[in-house]
């Protein structure tokens, strides 16, 4: 009798489905999964490394490039572990600019994930909705940075500039596919400012997340694809050190924002959603709640920032560059100007870990100084790498096709897993 | 010591100290801008004011000595609100300037303002202008710039001897200018660029071509002078951007002469060749290093085996690596010839046996500093070793009585004594009287000093200096260049020599080049081995001229104009059957002489090692990379020994040469002790007799080439000067040029009236293009006016 | 009772007919797709797109050569090369960009003292060979003199904020 062997599968590292570069060696039975291997490493750009030769501003723009889809709340994580060790406080308009922001992260990256994993388990018209919303964030990511995606707008110390009073509008000239009045309506929420935008889009948002419900939720599809699939145990959870969604949708009530809070989030409302049963279904009902809950964090800072103008940047020129005008009048402007340019900020000597609850789970930046302008090192604790090393355990017994969605369950981005 | 606190921490001082020396060495930084270690306290920024406990107001660090008991407090609120305040101050009239200030982002003014200023300024009013001099080719001024802490001014005045720069005007008006102005005549003026504390003062070469944060230093030493001052050489890609002390305490303190730091600009220039060339049927052809080294090898092979070993010779130049010249004499020795010289300054080899293992200075560097009584003979330190004559004036400013037998009344930059300036065949007779003024004291003249003694006229000067000599307790005798140059050496060195035994002085060299104390020890002389062991002499720099011999190999000289005697080494050159030149500038006339042209690295590009006159080796690593096919010497040399076929020749680095050369140098011990050899009295010269001495910028190819160098009024294309007695005597004295003719070659110079020179002489230097034609700077010269 | 209405709505699709009716919806609504590039999405003032070089309004370059963009540029695609001009003023006698190692971060706009090098919001660029995607200080200055109006208005409509 011929020797039966395991049939090895090579998954990614060019698949659709494997979010970026995902290489999985699959050995499988049938059509079971016995093992699943992920290679990782196809996208290391050595960031850490990168970091140590160069000045702490200039590590900024490389935060964006970890989890490429809620670059603001990477950035945050690098600012707060910055700012510890200099021991600033953050003008308070800027810390509800970065809550807001970190909301509108968040829903910009659940977006994405909740558009491609329903394309990946075979719901097409999640991704086109989805990305019709990411669209609107995604003005308002440009409106205030002058960059859609790589933003580069938080700054130890505070936001680069303060939120702008107009915004950005269509040209209303009629063309082959659109007549006057219809580009006149969609300039109709741009008519303010982004905190106009903001809040008309906070308006809209609850019914979208409604009709993504209504497409999905009860979907007989969709249930039969994420009902437990991936079923990860809360006590699992915290062994294999899950953290966000992938934690909170096993059960676990865990979310910094409400333990270890950062900024202004105790003086905001909101709620923690967590799901019953760690499989696929309840993570997503997990985050689809945390939609609503985003959503109402952004409405709650649109109100108070509203209300309340203010500097958005720590009023000390040892850390932060002065105001462009006063760079080319004042010669204690300049000189600040010229050596925070061209040397950076130095930090005392020391360490410092600042860790902010990403749309994915915990982001943790460790930082060594040894009181230079560069970090001694940098460590970068993607939530991401985590997930991904759980991965064998929630894919082992299943189908081959559900890898596909365990992977879509896990929301991976290659950025931040091989930094 | 008192025991004082600073911060709450017990700090021990000496007595008299500084409190901001106290802290220096405490290691507890206190911001400053006018003070420096090295100048005199000026207390004039208040940057570094402290708070001092029961004292009402601050109190400037720099100029408050320390007392027993007490307390200090750096950065107290006080003390931090003065040190803002006045950072304020120093900021309302300075421009905003640092986009494009070369000193930006090494600035003082800009660190000190992130780490003790405000961030923001009270002031908005308009800002003071100034107008900046033209000091000289050297130095870039934006007086605009200056905060008036005077460092520069107290730098010339008190170290450079120079009372060129001042501070005139008060209040709003003062300014940095020069009292007359005019291109800064010292030597040493680049050091004004670090230490000013902000960019009114920064390199003119430099200008604008880089920032600090893109240069890679690297450290290296000065092959001009045998002091060997230590280099950072700033690199920014393969180029060397320029060039700044590294402070050595031993050697060159925190300066570095002009010449030092200039040179590098000829790293780059036009004559370099950067691929190896041979000359075939008369043409010039690129070829590779392999063709080149066998032509080479060939070449000089062919000429041992036609006309023997003895009919190759080499000259070497100074500043060659110590590597250099020990491959180099093993080559040549390997080939069968003790042919090989690199005094090529030299004329009188009389005495070359008597000599000690190398030209020692008889005393370490930082012993000038406390001399009490110096001799200097036929030396014009101040140009021919400028941190050494840096030393001599910081003697004389502690009170030492320096004297000078000097065919020139050299403008030192310290005061002499006493002095003899007489012609350069004089010189002779006043070294006897002072040491017949030393005996009439005491002591016993060697065999064959009666006979010298007899005739000379001992004066009252000589008694003066005899005795000054005798009566300090610290005290030296200097040779210098002019000695090393003089067609009676022999005769000079010996009475110097006598004159420091009788009267209980060091005699010491000042060596010429950057690295003759190496060449010595390198066996780079035709009677000595590696190591000072004597061995068959064979032809001495002249000789070989002389001698016309059939094959040269000439390693970094070009001996038309490094040779004393230019014409004669261009003439024997040019006669030989095979000249390979080992060289990094080619010139016209180079390929009219040379046969194989091997491109070799300059000082900042190779490794090596310096032995500078107080027998000090210092080692280098390469800065950058030399340009185009250009290889280090030592490289060049090992591929020539081995395709000679000669043992030994297989290093790896330069390292093994010189720990190869070092074992042979163990037994070494730095000595400066002539064997006494009574001196041949010359006969009396008759006629015009030239002083011919090696300008401070004219000393080696580098300098030579160095186009910010020769635009500084110590360069000179050669100018012939006499006082007006004998320009009279000559029937030149209203002429504007006058024909020189010596020794069969001739030039047409213009004609200065000089009184510094004595009767009877006229001053030409050498090493110059324009008096490369003269012949043998001892035979007698003739003047007559040209048109 | 409730297991009688799961039957029911599982037996008559009403889940689905739910969600077709959220897609039909949508069949009829406005269009919102933006037909590039005959039509072109709104761009914001702060965009950060392709680098110009600027010059003064009498035609004098801006760029002094401090090179505080080149030491600021995290991604080390600026070179520049200064020397002093005929005029003795300091200039660039080289300025490249590399464009294929530039972020886009617009730190170097931030560090420009003279508001010489920015980013303009244009994004149509390409190039067919490598070397095309070197911006060199002709390249630059040309971009800059094209878009000039257009530079000033954004950089003037957020003066305020920076």
């Amino acid at each position: 009798m011929a020797e039966i062997r395991n049939f090895t599968l090579n998954f990614g590292p060019q698949h659709p489905a494997a979010h970026g570069v995902l290489r999985l060696i699959l050995e499988m039975d049938g059509e079971v999964i016995q093992r699943a291997d992920p290679h990782i490493g196809l996208l290391h750009r050595a960031t850490e490394k990168l970091a140590e030769q160069r000045h702490y501003v200039q590590n900024l723009p490389y935060m964006d490039r970890l989890d490429y889809v809620s670059m603001m709340s990477n950035e945050h994580a690098y600012c707060l572990a910055v700012e510890k060790m200099l021991g600033i406080e953050v003008p308070e308009r800027a810390q509800y600019i970065r809550v807001m922001f970190d909301e509108i992260t968040r829903i910009l990256n659940h977006l994405l994930w909740i558009g491609s994993h329903a394309l990946d388990v075979g719901a097409m018209a999640m991704f086109l909705y989805a990305f019709r919303e990411r669209e609107d964030l995604m003005d308002c990511y440009e409106a205030v940075s002058g960059a859609r995606l790589h933003a580069a707008y938080y700054r130890p110390g505070g936001v680069y500039r303060d939120l702008p009073e107009r915004m950005p509008q269509y040209a209303t000239r009629a063309t082959k596919w659109h007549s006057e009045a219809s580009l006149k309506a969609s300039n109709q929420n741009r008519q303010g400012s982004l905190l106009d935008f903001i809040e008309d889009f906070a308006n809209r948002f609850p019914g979208y997340v409604d009709e993504y419900e209504t497409l999905l939720t009860d979907n007989r599809i969709w249930k039969q694809r994420t009902v437990g699939i991936g079923v990860v145990s809360p006590e699992r959870a915290l062994q294999m050190g899950f953290t966000g969604p992938m934690l909170r949708g096993s059960g676990v009530a865990w979310d910094l924002r409400k333990k270890q809070p950062y900024e202004v989030y105790d003086k905001l409302a909101f709620d923690i959603p967590v799901g019953s049963n760690g499989d696929s279904y309840d993570r997503y009902l997990v985050r689809i709640e945390e939609f609503r809950q985003s959503n109402r964090i952004i409405k709650q800072c649109v109100d108070w920032l509203r209300r309340n103008p203010g500097p958005v940047m720590v009023d000390d020129h040892k850390v932060a560059p002065p105001p462009r005008a006063e760079m080319k009048q004042d010669m204690e402007a300049l000189i600040h100007h010229f050596k925070l340019v061209s040397e950076g900020i130095s930090l005392p000597a020391g360490e410092a870990y600042a860790a902010v609850e990403h749309p994915k789970g915990e982001f943790g930046i460790y930082l060594v100084s040894d009181g230079a302008n560069k970090p001694y090192r940098m460590k970068i604790r993607a939530p991401g790498f985590a997930h991904l090393s759980g991965f064998d355990e929630m894919v082992r017994g299943h189908m081959l096709a559900d890898v596909v969605t365990v992977i879509g369950t896990q929301d991976i981005v290659f950025g931040e897993i091989d930094r | 010591m008192v025991t004082i606190e600073i911060n709450g921490k017990p700090v021990q001082a000496r007595p008299g100290a500084m409190l901001i020396e106290a802290a220096d060495e405490a290691g507890i930084t206190i911001p400053r801008f006018c003070y420096h270690k090295k100048l005199s306290v000026a207390a004039s920024c208040r940057m570094c004011l402290v708070e001092v406990e029961k004292v009402a107001k601050p109190l400037p660090a720099c100029a408050t000595p320390v007392t027993e008991g007490m307390k200090v407090w750096t950065r107290s609120p006080k003390a931090i609100s003065a040190q803002r305040n006045v950072m304020e101050f120093l900021l309302i009239n300075h421009p905003l300037d640092c986009p494009i200030c070369d000193q930006g982002g090494e600035c003082d003014l800009q660190e000190m303002a992130m780490g003790y200023g405000k961030d923001v300024s009270h002031f908005s009013e308009g800002k003071r202008v100034v107008v900046s001099p033209d000091i000289g080719p050297l130095v870039a001024t934006d007086m605009t710039r200056c905060i008036h802490c005077t460092r520069c001014v107290r730098f010339s005045d008190e170290i450079a001897g120079v009372t060129e720069l001042g501070a005139p005007g008060r209040g709003e008006h003062m300014h940095i200018g020069t009292y007359v102005e005019k291109s800064l005549s010292s030597e040493v003026i680049g050091n004004v660029i670090d230490l000013c504390p902000v960019g009114a003062l920064t390199s003119k070469p430099y200008r604008y071509s880089a920032r600090p944060w893109e240069l890679t230093s690297h450290s290296s030493v000065s092959p001009h002078d045998c002091v060997g001052a230590n280099l950072t050489v700033d690199v920014r890609g393969r180029q060397v951007m320029r060039v700044r002390p590294r402070e050595n305490e031993e050697v060159n303190e925190v300066w570095l002469a002009d010449r030092d730091r200039y040179s590098y600009l000829a790293l780059s220039h036009a004559e370099r060749i950067t691929a190896p060339q041979v000359k075939r049927d008369g043409a010039w052809q690129t070829v590779d290093w392999n063709t080149a080294l066998t032509a080479a090898a060939h070449g000089l092979r062919g000429v041992v085996e036609k006309h023997g070993a003895q009919q190759i010779g080499a000259l070497a130049g100074y500043g060659a690596t110590t590597e250099e010249f020990y491959l180099l004499q093993k080559f040549m020795r390997g080939l069968g010839s003790d042919n090989i010289d690199h005094r090529l300054h030299q004329i009188d080899f009389s005495t070359q046996g008597a000599m000690p293992a190398f030209p020692w200075l008889g005393q370490a560097l930082a012993d000038l500093d406390n001399l009490d009584a110096a001799l200097l003979v036929g030396s014009n330190v101040r140009k021919e070793q400028p941190l050494v004559a840096l030393r001599l004036r910081k003697a004389a400013r502690g009170g030492a009585r320096l004297m000078a037998v000097n065919p020139i009344d050299y403008e030192l930059n310290f005061p002499l004594t006493a002095r003899r300036i007489v012609a350069p065949t004089a010189m002779v007779s006043e070294l006897i009287a002072i040491a017949q003024a030393l005996l009439e004291s005491g002591g016993e003249a060697p065999a064959g000093f009666a006979a010298l003694a007899a005739g000379v006229a001992v004066l009252d000067e000589h008694r003066a200096i005899a005795r000054h000599l005798k009566d300090a307790p610290q005290s030296t005798v200097l040779v210098g260049n002019g000695v090393a140059q003089h067609a009676q050496q022999g005769a000079l060195q010996m009475l110097a020599a006598l004159v420091a035994r009788l009267s209980g002085s060091r005699f010491g060299f000042l060596s010429e080049g950057g690295n003759s104390a190496g060449a010595w020890l390198a066996g780079a002389v035709p009677h000595r081995r590696a190591g000072g062991a004597a061995g068959a002499a064979g032809l001495d720099a002249r000789g070989m001229l002389t001698a016309k011999l059939n094959g040269y190999v000439v390693l970094h000289a070009e001996p038309e104009l490094d040779c004393i005697d230019g014409a004669a080494a261009r003439a024997a050159l040019q006669q030989a059957e095979c000249v390979v030149a080992l060289t990094p500038y080619v010139t016209d006339t180079m390929r009219d002489y040379a046969d194989v042209l091997l491109p070799l690295a300059l000082f900042a590009e190779t490794s090596g090692t310096l032995v500078n006159a107080e027998g000090r080796w210092q080692s280098f690593t390469g800065c950058t990379t030399a340009p185009g096919e250009t290889r280090p010497g030592w490289k060049v040399l090992r591929v020539l020994g081995n395709l000679c076929n000669l043992d030994g020749f297989d290093y790896e680095a330069s390292d093994e040469v010189r720990r190869e050369l070092e074992a042979a140098c163990s037994a070494v011990l730095p000595s400066s002790k002539l064997e006494w050899q009574a001196p041949v009295p010359a006969a009396a010269g008759s006629g015009l007799c030239r002083i011919a001495d090696y300008p401070i910028y004219a000393v080696d190819g580098m300098v030579r080439r160095s186009a910010a160098l020769q635009q500084t009024p110590d360069a000179t294309s050669g100018v012939a000067r006499l006082n007006a007695a004998t320009a009279a005597q000559y029937g030149v004295a209203g002429a504007a040029k006058v024909q020189v003719v010596q020794g069969g070659g001739g030039c047409v110079l213009p004609l200065a009236l000089d009184e510094r020179v004595p009767d009877g002489c006229v001053y030409v230097p050498a090493g110059l293009a324009a008096t490369a034609a003269l012949g043998a700077v001892d035979a007698v010269v003739e003047l007559k006016a040209a048109e | 009772m409730k297991t009688v209405m799961r039957f029911f709505k599982s037996l008559f699709l009403l889940e689905l007919l739910q969600g077709m009716r959220v897609t039909g919806r949508y069949m009829f609504e406005r269009k919102i797709t933006v037909q590039y590039p005959e039509e072109r999405a709104p761009l914001s003032p702060r965009f950060r797109g392709l680098h110009a070089q600027r010059r003064f309004p009498n035609g004098e370059e801006r760029c002094i050569a401090c090179k505080l963009c080149e030491v600021v540029c995290p991604a080390l695609a600026i070179t520049i090369e200064s020397a002093q001009r005929e005029d003795g003023s300091r200039r660039t006698t080289r300025y490249d960009i590399d464009l294929t190692k530039c972020i886009f971060c617009g730190f170097c706009e931030e560090a420009c003292p003279v508001d010489a090098i920015v980013e303009t919001n244009i994004y149509e660029y390409h190039g067919e060979q490598r070397g095309d995607l070197l911006m060199t200080k002709d390249k630059l200055l040309a971009v800059g003199d094209k878009y000039e109006q257009q530079i000033a208005a954004d950089r003037a409509a957020d003066a305020p904020y920076r």
